[in-house]
C-alpha cells in the first residue's frame, strides 16, 4: 500500500489538509485547470500553424503524416476502449463494473473529442472543414471515418447525458437537465436506465466501427507495406479495449476516495485483466503479421521490416517491453493489490500503445514505395522525393526523412490532451461520476 | 480522349531539361519539383551505381503517371482530385482540403504540398526584384474548378497536370515539347492511329509499380543496355 499513498498523494496535489469527501473534486479541478493550461498552449500554437502554414512542423514531402495523425489514432482508440467497457457493461450485465460505466462514457466521450481535434490541427486547410460536407467522396475510407466519428461524438455525449439524468434532475436541474424536474423522479430514472441502454446498444457498434475505420485509412493502402494488411482493423480493436480500458482505470482510481479502494478491488481487478487480455490479443496479431512479412523474404518486406528492427528499434522497445511488462503484472495475483501499482501499469500502457501509434507512421513513411531493389545487392533505393522546402546548403531531394516533432508542433499537439483533461475534468468537479459498488 | 506519355529511356540524356522548364513554366516554389529525373541506384546523378558485374547507368524521369486506377483519387475525401474528360488526374486547388491522404497513397511520390505560402518562399529564394516565372494566368476547367495558378494556395496539394493550359489548347505538356532527345511522347490513348500507339505497339512499354493495379499512362520503353 506504500506506493498506493505515494500515488495517491501525487494525484491528491498539495493540499494535504482537505477533506475526504472534497478531495475528488478538488483533483477534477486541478486536472481541470491543467486542461485548460495545455488547451491555451495548444490553441495559440495552432494559431501560429494556421498563420505560417505546415511549415512549422517536422513534416515534408516523403514524410507527409506524424505526430497529429498519430495523435489522432491514439485518442481514438482510448474512445472505441471507453464505450466498449460501458456498453458491454449494460449489455452482458458485469455487474462488478457498474460503477464505472460513467467514467467509461465520459472518457470515451472526451477522447472522441481529442481526437477530432487532433485531426483537424492535421489539416493544411481547416477551413475548409465544410467541403467534407459539400463533396463527400463516399470511396474514400476518410469520409466514412469522419460520419462515424461525429456520430461517435453524439452517441457517447448522450451514453454521459442519460447516465447523468437522474442525478442533475435531483441537483436543481440546470440547462441540460431542466425539462426533467417536473417528472416524477423514478420517471426519470427509467428514462435514463431506458435510454442509456439504447445507447449502448447503437454505442458498441458505432466503437467498433470507428476504430475498424481507422485502421481502414491506413489498411487500404497498397502502396504502403507496413500498413497494407488485414490485421490492422482487428488490431486496432485490441489495442482499443487495452488502451480505452487503461484510461479508464487511471480515472477510476483518480476519482474514488483512499479509502473506498477496497470497495472496488474486484472491479479494479476486473479491468487490469480486460488490459491484460486484450494486449495479449494485440501482441499475438502484431507478431503473426511480423512473421509472415519476415517469412517470404520479399524485398519490400525486408526493408520494412529492417526500418523496424534497425533505425527504430527503441520506439519498437517501447511499444512492446512497457506494454509486455504491465500485462504481466495485470494477469499476475497482485496485479490488483494497490493504487501505484495500478496507475503505474496503466499508465505504461498508455506510453508503449501512443510508441505503438508513432511507429504506425515511421517504417511506412521512411520506405518510399517508388523504391526499387538494386540487382545484385539486398536493399533497396527509394527514389527521391522533393521536399517541398528550399534550405540553403541543403539538398533539395531526400531518399530518408529523419522526422521528430518541432517544439511547436508538439506544443499544437498538447490541444487533444488539453481538451481530454479538461472535459474529463469539469464533468468530475462538477457531477458525481462514481456510481455505487455491488 | 485520354492522354498518355511514353518515354523512351534509351533516348534520355538525363539532363534534367524537362524537371526544369516543368518548374518554371508551371510556377513550381523552391523546393517543390513535379518532375524528378535521377540515376537509379546511384547517390548522385549522372555517377554510375554499382550493379552486378560492374556498373549501371540510366535515367529515369518520374512525374505524376495519370493513373487508370489514381489510388489519389480514391482517398481524396472531398473529390478535389479527379480525373478530367481527357484523363488527366488533376486537383481543385480551390477544394483541397489538406489532410494528405494522397501523399500517403501515391504510390509515385510525385504530390507536393505546399507547406508554406509560395509566395512567402519564392521571396526568400533570392531571385532578383521584380523577377517572376511561370504560365502568369489562373486556368480553370469546363466547370470552373481551379486547376492552375501560378502561386497555389498555402496548404493544399500539387502536382503535374500534363500541363493542363497548354494541353487545353491543342499544344503539347512543357516537358515533351522541350526534351532535347526527343525522349518524350505525348498523344491519345484512345487513338489507335496516335504515336504513342504506334509505339507501344511496336515496342513493349512498362509502367512504373505495375503490380500495384494503378494502370498509369505513362509507359517507358526500358533501356537496352543499362
Amino acid at each position: 500500500m506504500k506506493t498506493g499513498n505515494l500515488a495517491l498523494g501525487f494525484l491528491g496535489g498539495l493540499r494535504k489538509e482537505r477533506g475526504e469527501a472534497t478531495s475528488g473534486m478538488s483533483k477534477a479541478n486541478l486536472v481541470f485547470r491543467l486542461g485548460q493550461v495545455l488547451t491555451v498552449v495548444g490553441l495559440v500554437a495552432w494559431g501560429l500553424q494556421l498563420k505560417n502554414g505546415l511549415f512549422i512542423t517536422g513534416l515534408r514531402n516523403p514524410f507527409a503524416w506524424g505526430l497529429y495523425i498519430a495523435t489522432f489514432a491514439f485518442f481514438v482508440g482510448t474512445a472505441a476502449g471507453g464505450l466498449i467497457i460501458s456498453s458491454a457493461v449494460y449489455l452482458f450485465n458485469l455487474k462488478t463494473l457498474k460503477p464505472f460505466t460513467r467514467l467509461a462514457s465520459l472518457s470515451a466521450f472526451a477522447s472522441i473529442v481529442a481526437a477530432t481535434a487532433a485531426v483537424l490541427v492535421d489539416l493544411g486547410r481547416a477551413d475548409r472543414f465544410y467541403q467534407l460536407f459539400f463533396h463527400p467522396n463516399f470511396r474514400s475510407p476518410l469520409i466514412w471515418d469522419v460520419l462515424v466519428v461525429g456520430t461517435y461524438v453524439v452517441l457517447t455525449f448522450l451514453s454521459v447525458y442519460f447516465q447523468l439524468l437522474p442525478i442533475g434532475a435531483k441537483e436543481g436541474g440546470r440547462f441540460p437537465f431542466a425539462w426533467a424536474t417536473s417528472l416524477p423522479r423514478d420517471q426519470v430514472e427509467d428514462i435514463s436506465r431506458r435510454w442509456t441502454r439504447r445507447v449502448a446498444l447503437v454505442g458498441l457498434p458505432v466503437a467498433i466501427l470507428i476504430h475498424t475505420i481507422t485502421a481502414l485509412i491506413f489498411a487500404t493502402q497498397a502502396s504502403r507495406a507496413w500498413w497494407n494488411t488485414a490485421v490492422l482493423p482487428p488490431d486496432f480493436i485490441a489495442v482499443a479495449v487495452a488502451s480505452g480500458t487503461a484510461l479508464v482505470l487511471i480515472m477510476a482510481l483518480f476519482t474514488i476516495d483512499r479509502h473506498r479502494f477496497r470497495e472496488f478491488q474486484g472491479a479494479f481487478r476486473l479491468l487490469s485483466k480486460i488490459i491484460g487480455g486484450a494486449l495479449l490479443v494485440h501482441f499475438f496479431f502484431m507478431y503473426n503479421d511480423l512473421l509472415i512479412h519476415w517469412w517470404w523474404g520479399k524485398e519490400e518486406a525486408a526493408g520494412t521490416l529492417a526500418l523496424v528492427f534497425g533505425r527504430y528499434l527503441p520506439l519498437h522497445l517501447i511499444e512492446v517491453v512497457l506494454p509486455l511488462a504491465a500485462l504481466l503484472y495485470f494477469l499476475s495475483r497482485d496485479g490488483a493489490r494497490s493504487v501505484g501499482a495500478l496507475v503505474l501499469g496503466a499508465t505504461a500502457v498508455l506510453v508503449g500503445v501512443f510508441a505503438h501509434r508513432l511507429l504506425l507512421m515511421y517504417p511506412a513513411q521512411n520506405r518510399f514505395p517508388l523504391s526499387l531493389a538494386l540487382p545484385g545487392k539486398t536493399g533497396f533505393w527509394n527514389y527521391p522525393i522533393a521536399v517541398g522546402q528550399f534550405r540553403p546548403g541543403e539538398p533539395v531531394f531526400a531518399t530518408f526523412w529523419p522526422y521528430l516533432p518541432t517544439v511547436l508542433e508538439v506544443a499544437v499537439a498538447l490541444l487533444p490532451f488539453g481538451l481530454l483533461l479538461l472535459i474529463s475534468g469539469w464533468f468530475i468537479r462538477n457531477h458525481p461520476f462514481l456510481g455505487e459498488s455491488s | 480522349m485520354r492522354y498518355g506519355m511514353v518515354i523512351d529511356l534509351d533516348l534520355c540524356v538525363g539532363c534534367r531539361t524537362c524537371a526544369v522548364v516543368c518548374k518554371e513554366h508551371n510556377a513550381q516554389a523552391p523546393g517543390t519539383w513535379w518532375n524528378r529525373v535521377f540515376t537509379p541506384g546511384s547517390k548522385y546523378h549522372q555517377i554510375p551505381a554499382e550493379a552486378e558485374g560492374g556498373f549501371s547507368m540510366y535515367y529515369l524521369p518520374v512525374s505524376c503517371m495519370h493513373c487508370e486506377n489514381a489510388p489519389c483519387e480514391k482517398v481524396c475525401p472531398v473529390g478535389a482530385t479527379y480525373t478530367d474528360e481527357r484523363g488527366r488526374v488533376l486537383i481543385d486547388y480551390e477544394r483541397c482540403i489538406g489532410c494528405r491522404y494522397c501523399l500517403s497513397a501515391c504510390p509515385y511520390g510525385v504530390r507536393q504540398f505546399n507547406w508554406e505560402d509560395p509566395k512567402g518562399a519564392k521571396a526568400r529564394a533570392g531571385y532578383q526584384e521584380g523577377y517572376s516565372y511561370g504560365y502568369p494566368f489562373p486556368h480553370r476547367d469546363k466547370e470552373g474548378r481551379l486547376v492552375y495558378t501560378p502561386d497555389r494556395p498555402k496548404g493544399v496539394v500539387e502536382k503535374c497536370t500534363f500541363c493542363v493550359q497548354y494541353t487545353d489548347k491543342g499544344e503539347e505538356p512543357i516537358c515533351v515539347q522541350s526534351c532535347p532527345a526527343g525522349a518524350r511522347l505525348f498523344g491519345d490513348l484512345d487513338d489507335p492511329n496516335s504515336r504513342i500507339n504506334q509505339v507501344l505497339r511496336k515496342e513493349k512499354g512498362e509502367r512504373l509499380l505495375e503490380e500495384l493495379g494503378t494502370k498509369p499512362k505513362v509507359f517507358y520503353l526500358p533501356p537496352k543496355r543499362k
